[in-house]
């Protein structure tokens, strides 16, 4: 392996004009010095860019691991990944953020790990690394592309991002995403991208309360919304554009059908606007198979992530995969395979 | 001077907007604003400072600033915000929530 990394140096320069993506796959899948090339490039270009993914992107050169978290406290700086705070197996740390983000992503991981057989999100045991505390009044959370980062929210309309479970879910599906279908972050496979993480988002929160598709609320971000606020949460998968309606915050934007499709600029397209189009689709299909929506629903939409959808995937790519695969699967004219194909109809697509 | 400032994408996908009148601020508050417009170089900025590689559920910032004669507009991603800018887009964001 020392030997493969110096020959690398020399011929790095080759990588330089492919994409990310396709590098991840190489360091994913590719023989081994196609991968120790690829890895030393992806750690080159994010050293550029001033970032701190070189640890994470080696961590995919190790030997497949188990569950391995990592929790960093930023000090509402934005440096990152931050000071480290606990790692896997240390003891409960006194600040209930770092411990919510280490249990949480423990329980993503056992989700991925029981009902899909995924080791972790790039199913190599990558370690699992989160920022909590990240900025100052900070109302956000995102994947950063190696890791997790959690802001405390401003404390007036959001509180604590690490409160709630389908968020740690939602933010490490975009890991997943990113190593599975890539979907481009802007318009409908934007959308796609974004629907993805709510979907497998709020499967793990299902899961883990043991809840049917017909008991569970569909919300994503409850109890992420200050008490003042005027809403259930911040998306409903259910019903689109009712989740919230409050004075400071406006009325919840998503559309839930193809007719009320966002065609704007803002947030790259809508990603997060449009995004209740399929989310409603999946919605519609795991009710009308019934029982637990992760086991055929669930089973359906992450078989078409890793094996059919692609970084271009419109919406109709995502319906066409997901039928095919319900057919696959249960079998072409199966029940479950019709209720996935009218659950798209339903939704205009 | 007047800035129009948006705030979209983001977890939550809330948009957060502000209009700042200059005139209509007290004259401390208006110096500390304009501090922070001539500290960020404004009117130099690009109409896009993009990630070359999106980073999922980041903020993309929209800033359109008019100054007598002079105007520009800005759509920054927050991943790609230039450090100089930073303050003003913080200030402006307390301003809008």
């Amino acid at each position: 392996m020392k030997q493969t990394h110096r020959r690398i140096r020399h011929t790095c320069s080759i990588f330089g004009i492919i994409p990310p993506h396709i590098l991840r796959e190489l360091a994913k899948r590719g023989t081994e010095e196609q991968r120790a090339l690829a890895l030393e490039t992806l750690a080159h270009t994010e050293k550029l860019r001033g970032q701190r993914e070189i640890l994470s992107a080696f961590a995919i050169a190790l030997p497949a691991g188990q569950k391995r978290r990592t929790i960093y406290d930023a000090q509402n700086g934005t440096t990152l990944p931050g000071k480290l705070v606990r790692g896997e197996g240390d003891p409960q740390n006194k600040d209930g953020d770092v411990n919510d983000a280490y249990d949480y992503s423990g329980v993503v991981y056992d989700f991925y790990k029981s009902v899909f057989g995924r080791n972790s999100v790039d199913d190599h045991g990558l370690r699992l690394d989160s920022t909590v505390h990240y900025s100052r009044r900070f109302d956000n959370a995102f994947w950063n592309g190696a890791q997790m980062v959690y802001g405390d929210g401003d404390g007036v309309i959001f509180q604590r991002f690490t409160k709630c479970l389908d968020v740690i879910g939602h933010e490490l599906t975009h890991g997943v995403t990113q190593y599975e279908a890539a979907f481009v972050y802007r318009d409908q496979p934007g959308a796609l991208n974004e629907s993805m993480s709510d979907v497998f988002g709020v499967l793990v929160k299902q899961w883990n309360l043991k809840q049917t598709a017909a008991q569970a609320d569909w919300i994503i971000g409850g109890g992420l919304l200050a008490p003042v606020v005027k809403g259930v949460g911040l998306r409903s998968m259910k019903a689109p554009g009712t989740a919230y309606d409050d004075p400071r915050l406006g009325k919840d934007p998503q559309p839930a059908h193809m007719k009320d499709y966002y065609n704007g600029d803002d947030d790259n397209g809508g990603v997060h606007i449009n995004s209740g189009i399929p989310n409603r689709a999946f919605y519609l299909a795991a009710t009308a198979i019934g029982g637990c929506a992760w086991e055929v629903a669930g089973k359906i939409w992450y078989t078409a992530l890793c094996q059919n959808l692609r970084w271009s995937s419109q919406f109709l790519d995502a319906a066409n995969a997901t039928v095919t695969v319900a057919g696959n699967l249960y079998g072409a004219g199966s029940k479950q395979q019709k209720a996935v194909k009218d659950a798209w109809q339903t939704v205009g697509v | 001077m007047r800035i129009t400032f948006t705030r979209t994408g983001g977890f939550a996908g809330i948009r957060l907007r502000a209009v700042v009148n200059e005139e209509e601020l007290p004259a401390e508050t208006a110096a500390q604003l304009r501090q922070l417009v001539d500290g960020a170089d404004c009117f130099r900025l690009p109409g896009e400072i993009m990630a070359e590689r999106k980073q999922p559920d980041r903020f993309q910032y929209e800033l359109l600033i008019e100054d007598g004669e002079r105007q520009n507009s800005i759509l920054v991603d927050e991943e790609a915000v230039p450090p100089a800018l930073q303050p003003l887009l913080e200030w402006l964001t307390d301003v809008a929530r």
